[in-house]
């Protein structure tokens, strides 16, 4: 079946040949038999490698990859390995707008300090401390704001199918949200390298897309 | 907005927030990378070593990762970027135990090893086996450009081989494998 061609033949599949070699390649597979049918089962081979899958290790490998990131954990440091995953919240519209509202006055407080503070007086957290150096987030959230308008003409589609004092609660809320993000741009105006600050308005945009995907969810759902 | 696109937006989106977290040093924002982008990883490792060497690579690649999250400037999706690096860490490991040049010029001989086409379906050899059965370097050509979609040059750079030679493994695999199809 060898000839002079066969090992040219996934060079043609690829398009790597030039139009003399391939115009003199099809006159030969028009010829060829045993090529011709070579060239087909190479191609079922490069159409199967597209059709191949990922697949998960058969072990969870984060607790090493944790410990590989603080190789010094201190026992009085406690349990840093905490099982996230990608659990859907199944929390009540009250219950996670009380959550992220709690969540997101906290730590406009610490935007609050930080602002107050100054840029040299800003503390980050003992995490941030053992991380890689800060890289502004304020520069590059055009996607989630974005995706935040998104999701709020969608609310807005979905208001009517909930209840009057849910929608007011809701708009109450991210309300506040809001204001904490916008504190939070304000600040980094000021002082763009700050590692808390831009923790923070990564953490309370991310907690508004979760508030609206969920208050969107259950409206959907009602 | 359609809802797959929504979705699609919003995942990019997470992924791109869970970045800066992580890149401020919020280790659960990376935990949450590191579940999103594992098995992609995973199976890059395990299609280009050996596979009992993936859970520790794919290990150092996320350690990696975490370690040069600084370098991260969003010119690319995380994920490409993540690609990349776990490339250049098998890359690396290749050459740390010896895995030269000279296998790259291997022809024919090696690719004995991969059996011949089963007399019967049982017998078949499931794909993914008959890749790993592969001589490493028409291996790690074929995953490369078939299954991971580099072309040629962009190979020949990676591994420091001219592109001819990438050419040409990629050839040889493609012909051992071909007999591994199920029809």
């Amino acid at each position: 079946m060898k000839d002079i061609w066969t090992n040219r033949l996934s060079e043609y599949i690829d398009g790597e040949l030039d139009s003399t070699e391939r115009a003199a390649l099809e006159a030969h597979l028009a010829t060829c038999g045993p090529c011709y049918a070579t060239l087909a089962d190479l191609r079922d081979v490069v159409a199967h490698a597209q059709t191949l899958t990922d697949r998960e290790p058969a072990k969870d490998l984060w607790a090493g990859i944790r410990a590989g990131m603080i190789p010094a954990v201190r026992p009085s440091d406690g349990p840093t390995v905490r099982p996230f995953g990608r659990r859907r919240f199944s929390l009540t519209v009250g219950q996670l707008l009380a959550a992220s509202i709690a969540l997101v006055l906290l730590s406009s407080g610490g935007a609050y300090v930080a602002l107050r503070s100054g840029p040299s007086n800003v503390t980050p957290s003992p995490v941030a401390d053992r991380g890689p150096r800060i890289t502004p987030v304020a520069t590059w959230t055009g996607p989630t704001d974005a995706a935040i308008s998104d999701l709020q003409a969608t609310l807005t589609q979905n208001e009517r199918r909930l209840d009057t004092m849910t929608v007011r609660i809701v708009r109450e809320n991210l309300a506040i949200i809001d204001r904490a993000i916008a504190d939070a741009r304000i600040a980094l105006q000021k002082d763009p390298g700050n590692a808390y600050l831009n923790f923070h308005l990564a953490q309370t945009m991310r907690r508004k897309v979760e508030l609206l995907r969920r208050v969107n969810d259950i409206a959907a759902q009602s | 907005m359609p809802r797959q696109v929504l979705e699609d937006t919003l995942t990019a989106d997470s992924i791109a927030a869970d970045t800066a977290l992580a890149a401020s040093g919020d280790a659960s924002a990376f935990e949450r990378l590191y579940r999103t982008h594992v098995a992609r990883v995973h199976t890059l490792v395990r299609r280009m070593l050996d596979a009992d060497e993936a859970d520790d690579v794919t290990q150092d690649v996320f350690i990696r990762a975490w370690q040069k999250l600084s370098t991260f400037r969003g010119e690319s999706a995380f994920g490409t970027w993540l690609h990349r690096l776990a490339v250049n860490v098998v890359l690396a490991k290749r050459k740390s135990v010896g895995i030269e040049r000279g296998r790259f010029i291997n022809e024919e001989k090696p690719l004995d090893n991969v059996s011949s086409k089963p007399v019967t379906l049982e017998l078949s050899m499931d794909f993914e086996e008959a890749l790993a059965r592969l001589p490493e370097g028409a291996r790690q050509v074929f995953v490369l450009h078939d299954v991971e979609g580099y072309r040629h040059e962009e190979i020949a750079r990676m591994l420091g081989v001219v592109p001819g030679t990438s050419k040409s493994q990629l050839h040889h695999a493609r012909m051992a494998l071909r007999r591994h199809l199920d029809r």
